[in-house]
């Protein structure tokens, strides 16, 4: 546990000093688009957030079948620590979105598509943390809140999808797309330094929420999860 | 047409503010459990 701990908490810190860094060249170093102007920066900290939430969703997801398969508790007890580590970029995502979006769109918030099933997702997340808390049998509450994190994962790649399959304001991907990137370089430089330091805090979350989760699955004191 | 590259800079503010408040927020939450459930201590390591 506590190498656990340690090496979360040094991954934290280094995900944290690249995101200090991002701050650095995307404010000072990436030139200002010519469309949107200054919002387009906004770029930098919502694309990586929205990568960030919908990896570690994906990890529930796979680490639900795998509990449905294995019943090992540390394998949920790894989906749970994903869970809370998703909530907290979907949060930056869904609330750095609309600051792009009020002065791109001209408005807060549209129900179209993208946003609504990124939405759904969040509430559908949310309500995964309920119900583990609803639930005092330790068996019980893996197994029902494993099938909900396997709905989680049929959701991701269709949220992904929603802008080609549906008339959405939101834009199409430039980077994870099947041709090459339509960024500038010093655009994409600051994209991608960004999407590993996301990555790198994404993991640390996990890693030393899951060591937090196991001291105390070991220590027989379920409610202090 | 191009625009004022001053413009809305506000947004951009609230927005990385915002961004810095909830991960950092995050972590310190993380660390404070992590040292209450005693992963700090190297203590229990040995």
């Amino acid at each position: 546990m506590a190498r656990e701990a340690r090496g979360g908490r040094a991954l934290i810190g280094i995900g944290l000093a690249g995101l200090a860094l991002v701050y650095v060249l995307a404010l000072q170093f990436t030139p200002i688009e010519r469309f949107q102007g200054l919002p387009q920066k906004i770029f930098y900290v919502h694309v990586p957030a929205a990568w960030s939430a919908l990896l570690a969703f994906s990890m529930v997801g796979i680490a639900s079948i795998l509990y449905l398969w294995l019943k090992d508790p540390r394998v949920d007890l790894f989906a749970e620590s994903a869970a809370e580590a998703g909530l907290v970029f979907s949060l930056v995502m869904l609330t750095t979105g609309p600051l792009w979006g009020k002065p791109v769109w001209n408005t807060w918030w549209t129900w179209d598509a993208r946003l609504t099933f990124t939405l759904i997702l969040f509430f559908l997340f949310l309500g995964y943390r309920a119900l583990r808390g609803a639930l005092q049998d330790p068996g019980e509450r893996a197994r029902f809140s494993a099938v909900l994190g396997i709905m989680g994962l049929i959701l991701v790649p269709f949220v992904h999808l929603t802008v080609y399959l549906f008339r959405t304001l939101h834009p199409q991907p430039i980077v994870l797309k099947p041709s090459e990137p339509s960024l500038p370089w010093s655009m994409l430089r600051t994209l991608l330094i960004s999407v590993l330091s996301y990555t790198v805090l994404l993991i640390g979350f996990i890693t030393t929420r899951y060591g937090v989760g196991r001291r105390v699955l070991f220590s027989g004191d379920d409610h202090g999860r | 047409m191009d625009v004022d590259p001053h413009a809305n800079a506000g947004y951009v503010i609230a927005a990385y503010c915002i961004t810095a408040l909830i991960l950092v927020g995050y972590a310190l939450r993380l660390w404070l459990r992590s040292r209450k459930a005693g992963g700090s201590g190297d203590r229990s390591a040995s």
